[in-house]
Parts: C-alpha cells; sequence; structure tokens
C-alpha cells in the first residue's frame, strides 16, 4: 500500500494555495508530518485528500483516485477543531459514526469495536461522560477514536495534538506510529511542534510559498536555511542524545 | 471497569431514555386528557363521559373538544420535529421554522391560497390552502438552504436571515390582506395568531399523515443526523452525503411545517421549546432525542391548548398567543438552565 501525490495543486477562488506538489510516493507504514507556517497549506493538503476540498493533479492510494469524492471507507480525517458543547455521551459519538458508515457491522461488532478503541487510547473513563463536559483535549481524543474506529489505512490528521498536554500529545502519537507498524496503514500529521514531529514522523513534508521545501528524513529535512524560509526565523538544528534532531529557534527574521 | 462494562454501562443510558420517553409519553397522555376536559362550557370530563345519551355533549366531545386537542398534539409534535431536525442540519440551536420564517412562508402560501382562490383540477379544496402553504414553505426552506451552503455563512448569518425573512414575508401578507376582501382577510387573521377552533377530524388526519409520512423517515437518518452533531466536516469524511442529507430534512421540515400552519396558523416557540426540552431530558442520540422533541412539543402545545381554555372563563384565546407568551419566559429558563449545566 502507498500513497501517490503528482502535480497536486489547490486554490481558493483565484488564489493559489498549493501549487504542483509532488513528494515522493508514500509508502505503508509510514508517519509522514506536514509542517509550514500559518496558511502554508498543511490543512488544505488533508483537506483535499480527504476529498473535502477540489483540488487538481493526481492523488492515489493503492491507485485508486482520492480527489474529488475521496475514499471515505479507507480514509479517516481528524478536522483540526471539533464542536463544543455537544450533549453526546463520548461512546455515543463513537457508536453513531461507526453505525452511520457502517451499518453492515452487527451490534456485537461495534461494540467490540468501539471497546478496542477506547481502550487502545486509555479513554475509558470518558466513554459515558458527556462531549460538552469533555475538556478540548478530551474531544480531540474522542475525535480520534471517531477516526480509528473505521479501522482506515489512510490517517489525516490535522493538528492532532494542539489542544493536548505534553503526556497525551505522547499518547496519541504513540498510538499513531503503534496502529501504523502494526497494520498496512499510513499517517499524514499537519502538526506545529517541530520537535515532536522529528521525534515521531520518519518523514517531514515541509510546505512554504505554495509548493514543497523539503521532503525528507527529519534529520534531512531540518536545516536551518529550510527552517528560515518556512517559517522566517533564526533557528538551530541539534541532534539530542536520543539521536533525533531538535529545532531551537533564535529570533524572528525581518519577513 | 472489566472489558464488557463499557457497553453495559451505555445500555443503561439507553434504558434511561426509554423510560424518559415512556414518562414523555404518559405525560402527554394526561395532558390530551386534560384539554379534552377543559373547554368555556365548563362541562367535565365525567359529564363528556356519557356523551352518546346527549346529542349536545355528543358534539361537544367529538367535533370540538376531541379534534381540537388531538390537533394541538399533532401540531405540536410536527413543529417540535421539525425544529429538531433543522437545529441539527444547520447546527444552529435558534433554528426552527418560526426563528427562520418557514412559518411565515406557509402563512403566505395559505393567505395566497385564500385570497386568490387557487385551485388545480381533481384536487379537494381542503388540500389547496395546505399545498400553497408547502410550496411556499419549500421555497423559503430553499433559500435558507442555499444560504446555509455558503461558503463563510455562519450561523448567526442564517438567524439573522431567517429574521430578514420573516419581516419580508410579513410584509407580503399584509399587501395581500390590503388587497383582498373582507371574508378572506378573516380567514388570514386567524392564520397569523394561531387557533385550534377550525380543528377537524379530516385535518387531524392530514397532520398525522404528514407526521406518519416525517417521523419513520427521520428515524432511518438518525445515525447520519447524529454524526453530523460531530462537525460537518467530520462527518463529510466519513462519507455522509451532509447536504444531500440537509436538502431531504429541509424538505420534511416544509412539509411538517405546512402541513401544522396550514390549519391552525402561525404557532410560535413550540419549534424551538420542543426540541431543547427534549435535549435537556434526552441527549442528542437521534434516535431517541427526534421522537423525544416530538413528544415534548405536543405536551407543551397540548398544556398550551388547556392554559388558551382557562386563562379567561367562558373564552378560548387563540392558542398562538399562549403559546408565545408562555413560550418564551420557558425557552429562557431552559436556556440558563443548559447553561449552570454545563
Amino acid at each position: 500500500m502507498s500513497l501517490h501525490l503528482k502535480d497536486l495543486s489547490v486554490q481558493y477562488g483565484r488564489h493559489p494555495v498549493l501549487t504542483g506538489l509532488s513528494p515522493a510516493p508514500i509508502p505503508a507504514g509510514s508517519v509522514v508530518g506536514l509542517l509550514g507556517a500559518n496558511g502554508a497549506g498543511k490543512s488544505t493538503l488533508l483537506r483535499a485528500l480527504a476529498g473535502l476540498q477540489a483540488a487538481s493533479g493526481d492523488a492515489r492510494l493503492d491507485g485508486e483516485p482520492l480527489l474529488g469524492r475521496g475514499q471515505p471507507d479507507r480514509v479517516g480525517y481528524l478536522p483540526q477543531s471539533l464542536p463544543q458543547g455537544s450533549p453526546l455521551l463520548a461512546y455515543e459519538a463513537v457508536l453513531s459514526t461507526l453505525r452511520a458508515t457502517r451499518p453492515d457491522l452487527s451490534a456485537a461488532s461495534a461494540e467490540q469495536r468501539i471497546e478496542a478503541v477506547f481502550d487502545r487510547l486509555g479513554l475509558r473513563d470518558l466513554a459515558l461522560r458527556k462531549m460538552a463536559q469533555l475538556s478540548g483535549g478530551q474531544r480531540q481524543m474522542i475525535g480520534l477514536s471517531q477516526v480509528l474506529v473505521r479501522q482506515p489505512r489512510l490517517l489525516l490528521l490535522d493538528e492532532p495534538t494542539s489542544a493536548l498536554d505534553l503526556r497525551w500529545q505522547l499518547a496519541v502519537l504513540q498510538t499513531v506510529r503503534s496502529l501504523t507498524a502494526g497494520r498496512s496503514c499510513l499517517a499524514l500529521i499537519a502538526i506545529h511542534d517541530i520537535n515532536l514531529a522529528a521525534r515521531f514522523c520518519d518523514r517531514l513534508l515541509i510546505l512554504g510559498n505554495g509548493g514543497l521545501l523539503a521532503d525528507a528524513t527529519p534529520t534531512d529535512a531540518l536545516t536551518p536555511e529550510v527552517l528560515a524560509r518556512a517559517y522566517a526565523v533564526e533557528a538551530r538544528v541539534e541532534p539530542c542524545s536520543a539521536g533525533f534532531p531538535v529545532v531551537l529557534a533564535d529570533r524572528a527574521l525581518p519577513v | 471497569m472489566t472489558a464488557a462494562s463499557l457497553a453495559q454501562g451505555y445500555r443503561r443510558h439507553i434504558l434511561g431514555r426509554v423510560a424518559l420517553l415512556t414518562g414523555l409519553l404518559a405525560a402527554v397522555g394526561l395532558a390530551l386528557l386534560t384539554d379534552i376536559a377543559t373547554g368555556p362550557s365548563g362541562i367535565r370530563l365525567t359529564d363528556l363521559l356519557r356523551a352518546e345519551n346527549d346529542p349536545a355533549l355528543h358534539i361537544i366531545l367529538w367535533e370540538i373538544r376531541l379534534p381540537q386537542a388531538v390537533m394541538a398534539v399533532l401540531v405540536g409534535a410536527a413543529l417540535a420535529l421539525a425544529g429538531a431536525e433543522m437545529q441539527t442540519t444547520l447546527n444552529n440551536a435558534l433554528a426552527s421554522p418560526f426563528t427562520l420564517g418557514l412559518t411565515n412562508a406557509a402563512t403566505l402560501g395559505a393567505a395566497c391560497g385564500i385570497v386568490f382562490e387557487i385551485s388545480f383540477p381533481g384536487i379537494p379544496a381542503l388540500w389547496m390552502v395546505p399545498l400553497n402553504a408547502f410550496a411556499a414553505a419549500v421555497a423559503a426552506t430553499l433559500l435558507v438552504n442555499a444560504l446555509a451552503r455558503t461558503q463563510g455563512a455562519g450561523a448567526d448569518t442564517i438567524v439573522l436571515f431567517g429574521i430578514a425573512m420573516v419581516f419580508v414575508m410579513n410584509a407580503l401578507l399584509w399587501l395581500i390582506q390590503y388587497v383582498a376582501s373582507a371574508d378572506a382577510v378573516q380567514q388570514i387573521v386567524f392564520w397569523t395568531m394561531g387557533s385550534l377552533s377550525r380543528a377537524t377530524w379530516e385535518k387531524d388526519a392530514l397532520v398525522a399523515l404528514a407526521l406518519a409520512v416525517c417521523l419513520p423517515l427521520s428515524l432511518r437518518q438518525a445515525w447520519a443526523m447524529t454524526t453530523l452533531r460531530s462537525g460537518e466536516d467530520h462527518a463529510r469524511s466519513f462519507g455522509i452525503p451532509v447536504g444531500r442529507l440537509r436538502l431531504i430534512v429541509l424538505l420534511r421540515v416544509s412539509l411538517l411545517a405546512a402541513a401544522a400552519v396550514s390549519f391552525v396558523g402561525t404557532i410560535g416557540f413550540i419549534g424551538l421549546v420542543g426540541p431543547h426540552l427534549a435535549r435537556l431530558l434526552i441527549g442528542e442520540d437521534h434516535r431517541f432525542y427526534l421522537p423525544g422533541a416530538a413528544l415534548a412539543g405536543a405536551l407543551v402545545m397540548s398544556l398550551a391548548s388547556t392554559a388558551s381554555k382557562s386563562i379567561v372563563p367562558g373564552l378560548v384565546l387563540p392558542v398562538g398567543i399562549v403559546t408565545a407568551l408562555v413560550g418564551i419566559p420557558l425557552f429562557m429558563t431552559l436556556l440558563l438552565s443548559q447553561r449552570r449545566g454545563r
């Protein structure tokens, strides 16, 4: 299984956001981080691959086209923000997703799948609480459960860690890593925390100026030059004791 | 918690909701009986039970009180179900047939039907006014839907658009009243006030038919509507055809609003209060929320009908006045208690 993107372009009205994106093929088992400044097109790329945003060019998952109507059965998309204040129970938010999209599943197998996801993410204590009573991070975790319960082959996660504390950030990314390693699926994660991306991603696509500024392993992609172009910052990149690159931003550059 | 207890725990919540729905149903039954037992003539339920032997009592029971009391329940259920579906698909807690101008559009359609005596060969006259109301409500619905789909149209914009629609529909209604005959104006005024006084079994049957068509179809889409509460993008990415779902729901809403408005006129706030009451009691799993909203709307409308006959002894106030007067404070109380409960 693999994901191929070729000449992918997206525009809002007459304003191009992404132009001619053609990263190297992404093989199964990969966790790919999407980095870039605000407005670089990270969320736009994920929305296009989820079939939520019109795009031109070609995107294929296992040779099947993704653009246009998308492949909702095989793609799991987690948006950046989820609605607040719903009196739905967390359990039934996940249950409704499964029942609405997989009417073929028996009640027993639906329950088993939900149990497994809540266990995997360590969310059993939240299952029977109302969504309105959960914190932003907890709601994000339930949103992730709604995605994972459908067992997608391609995970598109838009800032899945942005509302989470440090412990939950690591828990989510560890879960995604173990999912991609254990099953033949792959994940694209838009993320702001560069060091977290360097720690958990096999590859980074760094977006800027409507295109790709880098497409490589974290060690190769994260250079002071690329960071200056992507974020307009002066930064140092140093290896940590575990061998991962660590970015230390020193100052903002004039734009 | 053991491995199996998550689903078991959830089943206990389900049982609680079934119990609440049963309680609501019993409350509607009690309210219906109270409504039947109340009237300007002061005749009590025990007297009405002897109606078979007394032609006057027979008429009061079978041609006045029962059809009106049943109409109150049906209209309350129809408007609240319509409100619940609108609130979900437009993702707006203030959406209802009344606040978004659908009720006014249906009233305008009904007024056009009365004043211009629109008729089609083969369609009974009784159906023509509701059909006009339905056509106008559908047109208004499609306009709301078009706006809701416009990029950048937030919840506030949709409500503001609804308010604008109410004003436009009212202006057109006044224009029609201005050119209409005195008899037609009287009929239109009856619509704008909202009254159960012209309810008949035949009209009850038409509203019941609209409900019987819409409620099962709503329940068939209950899972999709529940998922929509997790966000439109999320639902669309799961493959739920949100645009098509919204259009189907709004067409159903038009049918329900038109059926209700055609026979009893403008009834405000039931479409808001019913869903909020159900959400507060039952939550938003639409398998329970939709019937819960219909029952809550039926209950409030039935109580309003009783109140309309009790406030001034010997006089029946138009029920639309009562729902507006009682509905606003009730709605505010609900909203405030909901905020405190979070």
